[in-house]
């Protein structure tokens, strides 16, 4: 699964370089973090669930605040601020569980394991920004570029989920006995989350709140476990990297042509950039899973998780949190890319970005129609881990 | 050596393909042609297996491991094979006519090929597939595949509004399919409905959930209120929407429903219920349309509701029934469309305010609309007097008595709109504004796609045992229900109630005849003679006659209770209850959580510190 990662990882920084070239970012400081940021990621995951690798993960969320601050407004410095005050002590938090507890491997005794939890959801719901611990995040999405959200959320974001996934596997303890305090967290984000992303106007906002909602599904699926709930974890981090540079793509491309921030107002932008209006219509239906797209790959298993988990009640809980997904995504598309063109295009033609986006939203696809490429090869290293 | 079984699939998946690959370099009128072909094969392979399902046999085969131990496995029965010829049957007949109605289109004929060729393929996948998560899959790629064609002209307000109904309703109710799908996964561990396991396990809030997301699809009320949204898409989209690809998957599920384990019971009466609510609100709603496309669509509804009351009967003859209508449903309603389509290439509007007279100029699509309308009537000799024939008798058998008095009402105001819309439309004098000496026949293609499906109406009603037999007859031993249906050429029955069915159908043909002559003459009263209504002592002045306005105002009084049934209001209600629950939770998050994000993140943390220590 680790491969698949730093595969899937290597492949989105690809298509995240190539657009920078095309849609120019914060200069040769963003290229050189852009770069740090990938490169610490993937030596995380090669290293592996280590002490350094966490160390290195750490790092990268650093170069990820610097990402943010070399945009050089104000906005941006107070954005980074926010993330810098909230890595911070997440950072702690985990580094004093870590060291607390060791490896991991051997349950400590019950005040410690409360200690270590505590400090480990608070930690992780930081990095994570998952409800109520998520104030960085939209700040992040609305100041900084696009493509640097998209970094964060898509890499960062997605590595130290992989960290947590290696946590839940290392120590099950940490999720055990304190599914219910996991499972409440994860609960808030999913209907916090959908709720604050119908509430946006501004898109950028409105894929951060997404953010949390989707990252409330994958810790679902990671506290519920079994085959299912792991394989639709992973997939669906995964999907929630390769759908979330396709969306920020999209969505920074349409506001360097028009020359101002993308709001519900803005109608009818896929009549001028036709390929980026396609590729964010794609990115959001793969994004919520609705199928031939690669998300329902990984919602279908999570759905089967929490269909054995919690019955009923908890299957119809996530369906009506999907369905608020629909509704924003749909509103998204609707007062945003489709209709008659509104707003005039100021910039240069370009081609290669939403070549990429559009590259990158058939991968989406294609990936939802055959997942046997990745979760056959998966499928073995997945079982194991369940077990 | 490829399976036959996958033959269509791949046909039509190739073809979607193609038109990627060679999208660049043909011609608007190659592409359709390579659309047409690909379907018209397709269609070829499906009747080459019906020997073998005719003679009972159910053809299997697994095309492709799709996800880690899900695999793409077919179980083609009657069931798929009756669905299959629809789909590509009429998709072939609505590719040929797009041949000519799309040749004109500037951009975008590349993707409109392409979804209508995976929208067929992904029915053929949908009626064949035995593991119910490929299902739901297949169910989804048509809806996004309706969707992406309902809003072929993105730049259109309308056109994406329609998309955005289509959806959003479709796509939610969906969910119950899903649903339904993974609580049968639990307690059985196997996702195909083949597996007895999946039978016994197929209960209460299963069916229910699965009712629902057929509800939808098959724009059961109260969940069709986007088909009329829907309007205003490609005319061969709507066509294939309405008659076979869309609305025939809801009908489709609660076909399988019979096959997958026992249901009927109170389902069934709650089914009845809501099929004979549809075609009533369906039907009263068509009345007062003065949009040619959005009577069509409503009076979709309302044959739906038909189609649904013949299938929730649940008995041997209403099962028969109902296959059979959805059969003869596709081929009258997609000759409709394609003649509303042609009405609206050739004047540029389908306000039926804004016509009349075209039979003169449009003779060809004229009389085939006249041969559509016979059917969807239920004039004997068309195929659609042996569908109403076989539901009346259904439902007589089955002591419904209520399902046979709603039916033959709304067979009657079923003949009233069509009359209202083949007279505005065909007959009469033209509009003022139209200009009749521009109007001219459509393309030959188009002429010959919907000449075909009206043709076969009347064949079907000579000689319905040229369908019965081979295809319907299968399709029921297919649901575990006997065949009893006796049929002789011109469709009569010789088999159960004879009498008693005969003169009620009789009685049906007579009532809509006069209340058609009865409306013929309020819509085109002859010029320049006093039209009967009392207006304080004069006549109405000369030329001022009633025309499809006046009926729809008529109307709109009339069933003014009814037209307060339309369920938009609520759902608008729904979705600003919904909007104001996230503009709550905002205001909470901004003024409350996000003004003082630290000490918020700090009190959190204590509280989680607290909690994880009672635990």
């Amino acid at each position: 699964m680790e491969l698949i990662f730093i595969g899937f990882f290597a492949a989105l920084a690809c298509g995240i370089g190539l657009y920078a070239v095309s849609v120019p970012q914060d200069g040769r400081v963003w290229w050189w973090l852009a770069a740090a940021i990938v490169g610490l990621v993937i030596a995380s995951k090669l290293i592996g669930d280590s002490g350094t690798g966490a160390i290195f993960l750490d790092l990268a969320e650093l170069a990820a605040v610097a990402l943010v601050w070399s945009h050089g407004t104000p906005e941006a410095a107070a954005a980074a601020r926010k993330y810098l005050y909230s890595i911070i002590p997440a950072i702690a938090c985990t580094l004093i569980a870590g060291s607390l507890v060791g490896t991991g491997a051997e349950v400590p005794g019950p005040a410690l394991q409360k200690l270590v939890v505590c400090l480990l959801i608070v930690g992780f719901a930081l990095k994570l920004g998952l409800i109520p611990f998520y104030f960085w995040l939209p700040a992040v999405a609305s100041a900084a570029p696009a493509m640097t959200t998209a970094l964060i959320v898509s890499v960062v974001d997605i590595a130290t989920f992989g960290e947590l996934a290696a946590l839940r596997e290392v120590s099950p303890w940490v999720f055990g006995e304190y599914a219910q305090v996991w499972m409440v967290i994860a609960l808030l984000s999913m209907f916090g989350g959908a709720l604050l992303a119908l509430a946006q106007t501004e898109l950028k906002r409105m894929l951060a709140f997404s953010t949390i909602n989707d990252m409330g599904f994958l810790l679902l699926g990671l506290i519920i476990g079994g085959p299912a709930g792991f394989a639709g974890a992973s997939l669906g981090a995964l999907n929630h990297a390769l759908s979330k540079v396709i969306l920020f793509g999209a969505v920074g491309f349409a506001e360097r042509q028009i020359g101002r921030t993308v709001t519900l107002d803005t109608s009818g932008l896929a009549a001028r950039l036709p390929l980026a209006g396609a590729a964010f219509i794609v990115g959001a239906l793969v994004f919520i899973g609705v199928p031939p797209g690669f998300g329902f790959v990984a919602y279908w298993r999570i759905y089967i998780a929490a269909t054995q988990f919690g019955g009923p009640t908890l299957i119809t809980a996530l369906l009506v949190v999907a369905a608020l997904d629909l509704l924003c995504y749909a509103r998204a598309i609707h007062r945003t890319w489709l209709g008659p063109a509104q707003v005039p295009v100021t910039g240069a033609p370009a081609y290669l970005a939403p070549g990429v986006l559009a590259c990158l939203a058939v991968m989406a696809v294609l990936l939802g129609c055959y997942p046997s490429i990745l979760t056959g090869a998966a499928a073995s290293g997945l079982l194991a881990m369940a077990q | 050596m490829i399976n036959p079984v996958f033959v269509p699939t791949g046909v039509l998946f190739a073809g979607a393909l193609l038109e990627i690959v060679l999208g660049g370099v043909l011609s608007r009128a190659a592409k359709g042609w390579l659309a047409f072909l690909a379907t018209a094969i397709a269609l070829t392979a499906v009747l080459a297996m019906m020997p073998d399902v005719i003679h009972g046999q159910v053809l299997t085969a697994t095309l492709f491991n799709w996800d880690a131990g899900i695999s793409l496995t077919y179980h083609v029965d009657g069931l798929s094979i009756l669905f299959m010829l629809i789909g590509t049957g009429m998709g072939s007949a609505i590719l040929l006519y797009a041949v000519g109605y799309m040749a004109e289109e500037e951009e975008g004929t590349t993707r409109f090929y392409v979804l209508m060729l995976v929208f067929i393929g992904g029915l053929v996948i949908l009626v064949c597939s035995a593991n119910l998560l490929m299902a739901y899959f297949a169910w989804e790629l048509i809806g996004l595949c309706s969707y992406f064609l309902v809003g072929f002209w993105y730049k259109r307000e309308e056109a994406v509004d329609g998309a955005r109904k289509v959806l959003i309703i479709t796509h939610l109710a969906g969910y119950g399919l899903l649903a339904a799908i993974m609580l049968l996964y639990v307690r059985t561990g196997t996702f195909l409905w083949t597996d007895p396991a999946v039978g016994a396990a197929f209960s209460g809030a299963i069916i229910l959930l699965m009712i629902v997301a057929a509800m939808a699809k098959s724009v059961m009320y109260p969940l069709h209120t986007w088909i009329p949204e829907a309007m205003n898409a490609p005319t061969p989209v709507s066509a294939l929407l309405h008659s076979a690809c869309y609305v025939k998957a809801g009908v489709f599920l609660i076909a399988r429903m019979y096959s997958i384990g026992p249901w009927h019971g109170v389902f069934g009466n709650l089914l009845l219920l809501v099929g004979c609510l549809t075609m009533l609100v369906g039907s009263i709603f068509a009345i007062a349309q003065t949009d040619l496309k959005r009577l069509l669509a409503f009076s979709t509804v309302s044959q739906l509701g038909y189609i649904v009351t013949g299938l929730a009967l649940g008995t041997n003859l209403g099962i028969a029934a109902g296959l059979f209508y959805a059969a003869s449903h596709a081929l009258f309603k997609g000759t409709l469309f394609m003649c509303a389509g042609a009405v609206q290439e050739a004047t540029g509007t389908r306000d039926m305010r804004k016509l009349g007279g075209l039979s003169a100029r449009m003779p060809v699509t004229s009389r085939v609309w006249l041969v559509a309308a016979a059917a969807i009537v239920g004039v004997p000799l068309t195929n659609g007097f042996v569908a109403k024939w076989l539901l009346f008798d259904a439902a007589l058998e089955a002591n419904q008595a209520v399902v046979v008095v709603v039916a033959w009402a709304v067979s009657i105001i079923t003949t009233f709109y069509f009359f209202k819309a083949t007279l505005s439309v065909f007959y009469g004098m033209p509009a003022h504004d139209l200009r009749v000496e521009e109007i001219h026949e459509v393309a030959p293609t188009m002429q010959i796609g919907l000449g075909i499906t009206g043709a076969l109406c009347v064949v079907f009603g000579f000689a319905p045992q040229l369908v019965m037999q081979p295809v319907i007859e299968p399709a029921v031993h297919a649901l575990g229900f006997d065949w009893q249906v006796q049929v002789t050429w011109l469709g009569v029955l010789t088999g159960s109630g004879t009498i008693g069915v005969t003169v009620g159908a009789a009685a049906v043909v007579v009532v809509a005849a006069l209340f058609g002559v009865g409306a013929y003459r309020l819509v085109r009263a002859p010029a320049g003679h006093p039209v009967s209504v009392f207006t304080g002592g004069d006549p109405l002045p000369e030329g001022d006659t009633l025309g499809a306005a006046d009926f729809a105002e008529m109307a709109e009084a009339a069933f003014e209770p009814v037209y307060s049934l339309d369920p938009d209001p609520l759902y608008l209600l729904i979705w600003r209850g919904i909007k104001d629950a996230a503009a709550g939770v905002r205001r909470f998050a901004t003024a409350g959580l996000e003004r003082q994000p630290f000490l918020t993140a700090m009190v959190c943390a204590a509280a989680l510190f607290a909690g994880v220590w009672l635990l």
